[in-house]
């Protein structure tokens, strides 16, 4: 759908496209019928066009107020532990295939504390019998 | 791009404090791109206004609005609607979206929420720095694209003055000299030549001393009638 919307009043007098001064209308004539172009890249939605229109045909609302595009949706690997969305199961296989070996999918905190209880635990009393020792 | 800071919470307050029902409202342009006064900031002051241990008596009921530019008259009076019971407009725009929302909902109050600071450039993400002034008579040509108006502290014309050290200005060692910097940019071009000829005092009427400045573009609205000048 365009963010560029004109209505019934829009009677093909190219005065928006002449006007605007991002070059983004454009139009097409082509069998009989003309076709009028935005392009929203080029759009520096500076309401010339809305200004100039004879027919008051542009609603230019669409382009203050638009709608969401969705850009991209992926499955996520979640942290085992907590369950927090980490990262996209592409981006996993990726890392694992570089890396050639599988990665335990923990939030930064869970890795942390998985590391942390890796460490040999330093107990008082052997600490006190090495210093007795010395 | 326009630059603007947010005045300090207390200044604000003590400006809308004798309200009932403030618009909070934000500027979808440059104080956006500045992280100063665009959809995310007006909300955020929004919430924190709403905060009562700002206040004395009853804080003001708080809405909150953006819309794409407040500097342009006919679109803020199409598109921006000011809600039932408003009795103060507390806007985020620079100074230019601020006069033309006063005169737009005149009579209406509307108070700056920002200072607006400089016409600046970003050359790091987060940092903004003055680079023009709007003097209305540029001489970036002569001057290897390095603005001695906006960035030199003097303004001077024709090179640095004894407080330049080593590449920096004597105002702080952080700011660097603007005429150290030309002369080097210029030496790199190979148009040393340019430093040859003295700049005659600076006519400052197109800067704004002569007044409002006003720029009507041929063909366009009035301009068709009255021609592209300064009036």
């Amino acid at each position: 759908m365009t963010y560029f919307r004109v209505n019934e009043n829009c009677n093909g007098c190219l005065a928006c496209v002449e006007n605007c001064p991002a070059s983004a209308l454009s139009f097409a004539d082509r069998d009989g019928r003309r076709t009028l172009k935005h392009n929203m890249t080029k759009c520096a939605r500076c309401g010339q066009c809305w200004r100039v229109c004879p027919q008051k045909a542009i609603e230019f609302q669409h382009l203050l107020v638009g709608h969401w595009d969705d850009v991209v949706t992926m499955d996520l690997i979640h942290c085992q532990v907590c369950g927090e969305p980490l990262y996209s199961t592409a981006y996993r296989q990726k890392v694992e295939s570089q890396l050639n070996s599988t990665v335990e999918t923990l939030c930064p905190q869970h890795r942390q504390r998985q590391a942390a209880s890796k460490l040999p635990l330093l107990r008082p009393g052997r600490i006190q019998s090495k210093l007795g020792d010395t | 791009m326009i630059v603007g800071d947010l005045k300090p919470l207390a200044e604000i307050v003590s400006a809308i404090k004798e309200y009932k029902q403030v618009l909070v409202l934000g500027c979808g342009s440059c104080v956006t791109v500045c992280l100063s006064g665009g959809e995310k900031e007006a909300e955020q002051l929004s919430r924190e206004l709403s905060q009562i241990r700002h206040y004395q008596g009853t804080p003001p009921k708080f809405e909150m609005g953006c819309i794409l530019r407040q500097c342009e008259q006919d679109l803020v009076l199409e598109y921006q609607d000011i809600p039932a019971g408003t009795d103060a407009i507390l806007s985020l725009a620079c100074g230019a979206g601020v006069q033309t929302v006063a005169d737009a909902f005149d009579p209406l109050p509307v108070i700056p929420a920002l200072n607006t600071t400089f016409l600046g450039a970003s050359a790091k993400p987060g940092i903004w720095a003055e680079v023009c002034r709007g003097c209305g008579d540029c001489v970036l040509t002569f001057t290897g694209g390095i603005c001695p108006v906006a960035r030199c502290a003097k303004s001077l014309f024709n090179g640095p003055c004894g407080g330049s050290h080593n590449g920096s200005c004597e105002v702080g060692l952080d700011t660097p000299c603007a005429w150290a910097m030309i002369f080097f940019r210029l030496k790199r071009q190979n148009k040393l030549h340019l430093l040859d000829e003295i700049r005659a005092p600076k006519d400052w009427r197109p800067g704004g001393a002569a007044g409002p400045r006003k720029r009507v573009r041929v063909g366009l609205g009035d301009g068709t009638k009255y021609g592209n000048k300064r009036t």
